[in-house]
């Protein structure tokens, strides 16, 4: 089964937006929302609400960055720190190319840092290029699935 | 101003013990007598002539053996009452009968280190006729004192009344300038003697320890200079094993030395009455005879009080004459304050108003040091030796006011600036940092005319050889300017003071602005990264909503419907673009510059590549020269050029060939390029509008673009230290210049 895609979006029409522009890119993972920082960790760290679900790692994780509770970038830190999480490929989506923003996320190990272009054309063709490129051509290391395959 | 001459001379006279000389002048008697008992420890040797007995039998005897029980009684009712601690008191008169000679005497007592001191000072046979004519005279001078302002004339007038009271034949005023030199400012004399008017003495004249008698005892007599000294027996008190101190002495014996300057100006007999003023010594009255002369105790203190009442007279005129000073030049201030705080800077109000500089200290020249930065004013040595002199100052001076008259005390080679800077008022405007405001003054030179000709210091070595000619000398003084007066340094550093007030609130409030402006700063960055991210997400969700509508349901749609929703397209893209711009503007003022050398001629190569996929089938003919490099952003100067061009072509549109050229040359410190074009140009009279924001001089259905291009390329440039200007007519296209200036990689 493929691993499933988490969007982690705070803003309605974003999400429905990026939903279309995933939905057209004909990938054939199913895509996993989140709607805040907090909800990420738990998704991630398997806690929260989702204590129960079924064990693996995203395939990649769509990460914007102004988010309530806990921001993009916490969301980042915590995964880049956590050994079995390190491999998982994140790509962050923001609303503007911000200097500094741009800075830390690639200090802390962004996979990519993607500004949502206002054309919604370009956004979906900006889409299905990272969902072809992370979810199916990018084949994360050998170990980290494995790894999680046999629970912790 | 120091004496010139030295005081080497005195340095030997400075330590005699002159309080102790152990005798007395002869024109009396002296006790030493313990109390209660009124036992005598010590008396002058006299004392067995004039009682007709060995010394031996006089001592430890009681006093009232010797003087009668009614002295010594009214003796010690006097003492009840008065405190004769250091301070000889008339006691009263005693005529004794059953002496050898019989006589009358004034009693003076006075007690010192526990010791009562008792003189009997021989008085005339019968009350003085004179005693009341002094009172006469006395009430006379008080009253002139009213009348008379002028301290030469009052001390005249003291001079005059001392001598008809005594009948010295010459009474001299004395004062005392602040090396302790002496100015002889006002004299009666009879028209034998010669006269000292306005002759200094130096200090060397009076030493230190009989300036310290002169202080503590007012009244000092030599009744004859030729009379032998009567020494006191036993030399040593008994008891305390040491000699007396006649610091208070009335009858005190006079040093060889002073007899010796006595004699050598021709005089006999001499009486000094100290003027103190503050408990100070601030001059003498200095009475001499040819002939030996004893005025009477009572006529003694007339003078004292005369001279007592001269000293109050004269420093409550200068008093006067200082705070009318103080005034005129508190007004003075005043106006230098209000010029100095309202300017920017404070030494461009002192430029501007120099001449209240000069109203304020009287100087001819006058200069602001700050650092190595000097303003001068009048007439002054150099800038950069002035700027040295500040440095000097720094190290050597005090931390408010520095001043001096004589240029040798500056630096080394300070003297050739005599001629304008030789006297130097400096108040210091940092405690850190050599900020000076000097005044100078130019050399004055003077004659002062000294008593008798200086010794040559060597020759004085012994010090006990006063000089024999009393003849006026003129000495020409250099090296010295007018002195700065009291009032004047004290105004110096009340300018100081509200300079420094001045300085201090300037800085303050600077401080106060940048941390606004930093404040502000950042304000403005979180709102810039506000916009950013919430402005331009309604802008591209709009965006999404009708690309997607317009995919979904533009086939239902009219041909007006379609055009509608096109326009909101268009509109969304533009807005977006408009906030894009917005924010790279903002970012414009933030990141730091990055200066690199760049190749103009591949970037602008780089830059038409880019800007030819768009043409489309326009014809445009490119003439571009050889550009020189500049350092610079790389980066932002991109986005200028890029501007610069594809406004060029933008509005060359319509023509066939458009012509865009490019050239760029080097210019004194600067390198100039400019882009032109022949495109529709523009009215010279919009020619600064271009420039600003959201400035533009077309319809956007004309020519697309958000009016910011411009603004954001003049701000690089101005960052770069540069400039941008155009010119252009309409019609006839238009050219964009950029200056930047000319500087070696990373300099």
């Amino acid at each position: 089964m493929l691993k499933p895609i988490l969007l982690v979006e705070d803003n309605p029409k974003d999400l429905e937006l990026t939903l279309l522009a995933l939905a057209r890119s004909n990938l054939a993972n199913e895509v996993v929302v989140v709607r805040d920082g907090v909800e990420a960790i738990d998704y991630l760290f398997c806690q929260g609400e989702f204590t129960d679900r079924p064990r693996g790692n995203p395939a990649v994780v769509l990460l914007d960055l102004k988010l309530p509770k806990i921001d993009g970038l916490e969301v980042l830190e915590k995964i880049k720190a956590e050994h079995d999480l390190q491999s998982v490929p994140v790509v962050i989506l923001t609303s503007s190319r911000e200097e500094k923003d741009l800075l830390r996320g690639y200090s802390l190990g962004v996979n990519a840092y993607v500004v949502k272009p206002v054309d919604f054309l370009e956004f979906m063709q900006a889409i299905q290029e990272l969902g072809v490129f992370w979810a199916v051509l990018n084949e994360p290391p050998p170990g980290s699935a494995r790894l999680s395959k046999h629970g912790r | 101003m120091s004496d010139p001459r030295g005081s080497k001379g005195s340095a030997s006279c400075d330590t005699d013990p002159i309080h102790t000389p152990g005798s007395i002048q002869p024109h009396g008697v002296l006790f030493v007598v313990d109390e209660p008992d009124f036992r005598i420890r010590q008396a002058s040797a006299n004392a067995a002539e004039i009682w007709n007995r060995s010394i031996e039998s006089i001592l430890d005897r009681r006093l009232d053996e010797l003087t009668g029980a009614g002295s010594v009684e009214s003796l010690k009712k006097y003492a009840a009452k008065v405190s004769i601690e250091r301070n000889p008191t008339l006691v009263g008169t005693i005529a004794l009968d059953s002496i050898a000679e019989p006589a009358r005497f004034a009693v003076v007592a006075h007690r010192i280190d526990g010791c009562l001191i008792v003189e009997l000072e021989f008085a005339p046979n019968r009350i003085d006729a004179s005693e009341t004519e002094t009172n006469r005279h006395i009430q006379e001078f008080l009253f002139s004192l009213g009348e008379v302002a002028d301290a030469r004339e009052l001390a005249r007038r003291a001079a005059a009344d001392v001598r008809r009271i005594t009948g010295y034949d010459r009474v001299l005023v004395y004062r005392f300038d602040s090396d302790w030199n002496g100015t002889v400012i006002a004299e009666d004399r009879d028209p034998g003697m010669p006269s000292y008017l306005d002759l200094r003495f130096p200090a060397s004249d009076v030493p230190a320890p009989a300036r310290e008698l002169y202080a503590k005892n007012r009244i000092r007599l030599v009744v004859d200079v030729e009379s032998e000294q009567i020494p006191i027996v036993p030399s040593l008190h008994p008891r305390r094993g040491e000699p007396v101190d006649q610091s208070y002495c009335i009858l005190r014996s006079v040093s060889p030395i002073h007899i010796e300057y006595l004699k050598n100006m021709n005089t006999a007999a001499s009486m000094s009455i100290s003027i103190l003023r503050e408990g100070e010594l601030w001059g003498l009255l200095a009475c001499h005879h040819r002939t030996p002369r004893k005025p009477s105790f009572a006529v003694r203190s007339a003078c004292d009080f005369i001279g007592g009442l001269l000293s109050m007279r004269i420093a409550s005129s200068e008093r006067t004459a200082y705070l009318s000073e103080k005034i005129r030049l508190k007004s003075i201030h005043e106006k230098l304050l209000a010029a100095t705080a309202s300017a920017d800077d404070f030494r461009d109000a002192l430029v501007d108003h120099s001449r209240l500089l000069f109203e304020y200290i009287s100087a001819e020249g006058a200069a602001i040091v700050q650092n190595r930065e000097v303003r001068l004013i009048g007439r002054t040595p150099p800038e950069h030796e002035v700027a040295r002199l500040g440095e000097w100052i720094l190290e050597h001076g005090s931390s408010e006011v520095f001043h001096t008259e004589s240029s040798h005390q500056l630096l080394p080679d300070w003297d050739r600036f005599h001629d304008r800077a030789c006297g130097v008022l400096a108040i210091s405007i940092s405690k850190l940092y050599p900020h000076y405001l000097i005044w100078f003054r130019p050399e004055a030179i003077r004659s002062v005319t000294w008593a008798g000709e200086p010794l040559d210091p060597d020759r004085l070595d012994g010090g006990l050889h006063p000089r024999a000619s009393f003849e006026a000398w003129k000495e020409i003084v250099r090296g010295g300017s007018n002195p700065w007066s009291r009032n004047e340094i004290e105004a110096a550093i009340e300018l100081r003071n509200s300079i420094v007030g001045i300085v201090l609130k300037k800085a303050e409030e600077l401080a106060r602005l940048s941390s606004e402006l930093e404040h502000s700063n950042k304000e403005l960055e979180a709102f810039s990264y506000s916009v950013s991210h919430d402005l331009r997400a309604p802008f591209r969700h709009i965006l999404g909503y009708a690309q997607l509508l317009r995919e979904l349901e533009g086939g239902s749609l009219g041909d007006e419907g379609r055009r509608f929703l096109d326009n909101v397209i268009d509109s969304a893209v533009q807005a977006g673009l408009l906030v894009d711009s917005l924010i790279s503007l903002s970012k414009t003022g933030q990141t730091a510059l990055n200066p690199v050398e760049v190749d103009m001629n591949a970037l602008v190569h780089e830059i038409r590549r880019e800007l030819e996929r768009d043409l489309r089938g326009r014809n445009v003919r490119w003439i571009v020269g050889d550009l020189p490099p500049s350092v610079c952003d790389l980066t932002m100067i991109r986005s200028v050029v890029y501007n610069y061009i594809s406004n060029a072509l933008k509005f060359s549109r319509g023509r066939d060939p458009a012509v865009i050229e490019i050239g760029g040359r080097v210019d004194g410190a600067e390198t100039i390029y400019h882009v032109r074009d022949n495109g529709v140009g523009f009215d010279m009279k919009y020619v600064e509008k271009l420039f600003g924001v959201f400035q533009r001089l077309h319809r956007v259905d004309e020519f697309e673009g958000t009016g910011i291009g411009l603004a954001n390329a003049r701000r690089i440039v101005a960052r770069h230290g540069g400039r941008t200007w155009a010119e252009g007519a309409i019609g006839r296209g238009a050219v964009f210049h950029l200056s930047l200036p000319r500087r070696e990689y990373g300099g």
